[in-house]
């Protein structure tokens, strides 16, 4: 008996499986994935170098203060870089690394100029590959080569008056050597009207927002300075409250939030996601191919073979067993790519990978999708097999689908309130609580939970299953429209 | 005797709708059973109920002798009016698959079943998969898969349908062949000259009912005989024959019946002087005038009987 369900899932499996569409279905989500976290990287790095020029009619040479405040951040990161990881540093540099530190004493947010402009100019020479390096492991190097200013000496614009130099970066402009120019308002102190930023591309915006911001540090400080406060207390007064986020630790003691530590609490809104993506690829799947079964007629010569019975199970295994291999390759991709991504790209953000791999998503994850797919394999394989065409199934899924968004939509919510009313409540709704209790597994739940739900739901997947068969051997021979509700209810209790 | 299959006083209903009424039938063991009918006659019906796949309401059946169809299930072979193959699967696997799920060691099925396709012309297709195939040869990949597990009672719903002359001939040696291997074979049919070639039994139902039964000389033994013609002219004149009563005209050949009291022997003369005779018989009528006369007599017995259905 057992032997002939076993026969069927096993045709079920390999039907699935052997088909190079099914291999790539599978393949697709993590290349997905990583090119979409990937993309963005690689769009960043292949965005062309914007140059730009500023025209400064202002007497106390304003455009160098805005230039310097802007590079700062690039500066002080890459100071701070020949600092601490001077191990890391090509060797080139290796060498001249305390001349180039001299002037960044003290206080490294506040260099001298003359340090900056020794350090930038260095940062601008230096050959990419060593920057890209350095680069890689610190945030704060992005407009370092994004943005490059080309003076107006260079252009051979200095000195001229100002309405033919205008004249001529606009035609740089419109010729495309320059991306953009700025010119600096004349009265800073009083208006900021007359500054302007012409460029013929409207859509990048992040060359004006970057410079915006550096010329608003320097026109704060000067407005400051003209109403005589002083630049330690205007810095003061500006200063933002910030709560150092801090959690209890295993010790009873509050102690700091490690970074990662809040991504860790979050990722489980990734599993859910690709939990529902399974369970209903896989239960779809068996929809599928419970209708075409039924509607190519091959259904009557298996029954003269098999009970309604075992075919059933032959059909929910056999998927059961491609849906493992679906969620096991995502599973074995997540692992590799955890093994492969430090190895593959340095100073990587190590977190993420330790949420990746961590056990108790992982193994939540496997055993959430088995027993998921079990429960709404029986009710979409009773649904299938009253159908005879896809289209009718379609039609009668809908309800089961409404019901499918309330995983979806509490996804976030629950996330954050992960032992919240809420939450406990859809744990014990058995067709929420695969999704809901790896939701909550950043919490985590209680182990008892875990116990209860667990036992609820494995209740459900029995008697979802006996409510199925009995709908199934019925449903499977019929032709003709789909029976109604009251017609399936009699089935059940005559069964 | 010893009976392949007896149904006794078989009924199924599906909700107010008797598909099969009353149904008492014998299918002596290694014999070709003919089972005849229109559509919806409830001949699928019937052969559904004896593979266990639908269960009567009332009567009992009981097949090679259990009453019990389902205790038997892989010592009978199926294949039903609709044929459908998985199409992603190869015709030498999804052939073992069904002897498989009858039963069958995995390596004596897939050695059967390539040895089966080779014998009947599909050596080339063993590693090809179903979709490729024409309807001709999809319906003898079924063919074989029904056969793999050598079933003693065969079941074959329409075997003959959407088959060209070739195939034909083909389904038919096959089914020789089994009954010469002792088996027993059961299949319906709406040519009736198949049944009239191959059948040692047929019966017919109409509307649920069973109309006859039995061997085919028995049920063609008392009726009326009639001519057989064989023909080339101008098939209109043939109404114009003194004291017919009703001619079945196919273009070529016609099958004429004579009132009571008629010569056959003046017809022949009255016939041979308006169209070429090629061949002239005097003998009792086809299964097919049986069929559609049959049919006429259970309608008007019923309109007399005021059952509208």
């Amino acid at each position: 008996m057992a032997n002939k369900t076993l026969l069927v899932a096993q045709r079920e499996y390999l039907d699935n499986v052997r088909t190079k569409t099914f291999w790539l279905g599978i393949l697709a989500f993590p290349v997905l994935l990583v090119i979409s976290i990937g993309a963005g990287w690689v769009l960043n790095k292949l965005k062309e170098t914007q140059s730009y020029a500023v025209l400064d009619p202002t007497e106390d040479r304003l455009g160098e203060r805005i230039e310097r405040a802007a590079r700062t951040p690039e500066v002080t990161a890459f100071a701070k870089l020949l600092q601490d990881q001077a191990k890391q540093l090509p060797e080139s540099l290796q060498g001249r690394r305390q001349g180039l530190l001299d002037g960044f004493g003290g206080d490294p947010q506040a260099p001298n100029e003359e340090a900056v402009q020794r350090l930038q100019k260095l940062m601008l020479d230096l050959p990419a590959s060593d920057l890209d390096a350095a680069m890689r492991a610190n945030k704060g190097f992005d407009s370092a080569r994004k943005y490059q200013r080309r003076k107006l000496a260079d252009l051979g614009l200095e000195g001229k008056p100002l309405d033919e130099q205008r004249k001529a970066l606009a035609e740089l402009v419109q010729k495309g050597t320059l991306f953009a120019y700025f010119e600096i308002g004349t009265d800073p102190l009083r208006s900021l009207a007359d500054f302007k930023y012409v460029s013929n591309n409207l859509t990048d915006d992040a060359l004006r927002s970057w410079y915006a911001d550096a010329a608003t540090r320097v026109v704060q400080k000067l407005r400051l300075a003209s109403s005589g406060v002083d630049p330690a207390v205007a810095k003061q007064l500006q200063e933002r409250v910030y709560f150092r986020e801090q959690k209890v630790g295993s010790s009873g003691a509050a102690e700091d939030v490690k970074t990662g530590e809040k991504a860790n609490k979050f990722a489980p809104v990734a599993f859910v996601y690709l939990l529902w993506i399974a369970v209903f690829t896989a239960a779809q799947m068996l929809l599928t191919n419970t209708v075409e079964e039924k509607s190519n007629r091959i259904i009557e010569v298996l029954l003269s073979s098999v009970s309604p019975l075992q075919l059933m199970a032959g059909k929910i295994w056999g998927i059961a067993a491609t849906g493992l291999t679906i969620v096991g390759s995502w599973v074995l991709c997540a692992l590799f790519g955890v093994w492969l991504a430090p190895r593959l790209i340095t100073g990587l953000d190590l977190p993420l990978l330790d949420i990746v791999g961590n056990p108790l998503y992982l193994i939540s994850f496997v055993v959430y999708f088995f027993f998921g797919y079990l429960l709404y394999a029986a009710i979409l394989v009773g649904l299938g097999s009253v159908c005879n065409s896809l289209k009718e199934a379609q039609n009668l899924l809908q309800p089961v689908f409404l019901l499918l968004i309330v995983p979806l939509v509490s996804m976030m919510f629950i996330v954050q309130e992960p032992n919240g009313t809420v939450a406990k409540v859809l744990s014990y709704v058995p067709l929420f609580t695969p999704f809901t209790m790896m939701n909550r597994a950043g919490g985590p739940p209680e182990v008892y939970e875990y116990v209860v739900t667990g036992l609820i739901l494995v209740v459900s997947v029995v008697v979802a299953f006996r409510a199925a068969g009995k709908v199934f051997r019925v449903g499977i021979l019929m032709t003709g429209n789909p029976p109604k509700l009251k017609e399936v209810l009699g089935w059940l209790r005559a069964g | 005797m010893d009976h392949a299959l007896t149904l006794d006083r078989v009924t199924k209903r599906f909700g107010s709708f008797t598909a099969v009424s009353e149904l008492s039938l014998q299918v002596p063991k290694g014999c070709i059973y003919g089972f005849l009918g229109q559509n919806g006659a409830g001949k699928t019906t019937t052969i559904r109920m004896v593979m266990s796949i639908f269960h009567p309401d009332s009567g009992a059946i009981s097949v090679l002798g259990h009453p019990d169809a389902r205790e038997v299930k892989d010592r009978l072979g199926y294949l039903p009016e609709e044929k459908g193959l998985y199409k992603k699967m190869k015709t030498a696997e999804i052939v073992a698959y069904f002897g498989k799920l009858k039963g069958m060691d995995r390596s004596t099925a897939n050695l059967r079943a390539r040895e089966l396709l080779t014998r009947f012309g599909l050596g080339d297709w063993l590693d090809k998969k179903c979709e490729a195939m024409s309807k001709g040869m999809g319906q003898k990949v079924q063919v074989l898969g029904t056969i793999i597990h050598e079933p003693e009672l065969v079941i074959l719903d329409e075997p003959f349908s959407g088959l060209d002359p070739v195939n034909r001939d083909t389904m038919r040696d096959l089914i020789l062949d089994m009954k010469r291997q002792g088996r027993t074979v059961i299949f319906s049919t709406h040519g009736m000259e198949h049944a009239e070639q191959l059948c040692d039994y047929v019966m017919m139902i109409h509307k649920s009912k069973l109309q006859f039964a039995g061997t085919l000389a028995e049920i063609k033994s008392g009726r009326e005989r009639g001519i057989q013609l064989d023909y080339d002219g101008d098939g209109r004149l043939l109404q114009q024959l003194p004291g017919a009563q009703h001619v079945n005209d196919h273009g070529k050949h016609a099958e004429i019946f004579l009132q009571p009291g008629h010569d056959p022997q003046q017809a022949l003369r009255w016939l041979v002087d308006r169209v070429v005779v090629r061949r002239f018989d005097y003998r009792e009528p086809s299964l097919h005038e049986i069929f559609v006369r049959t049919v006429e007599e259970a309608n008007q017995r019923l309109l007399a009987a005021g059952v509208t259905r």
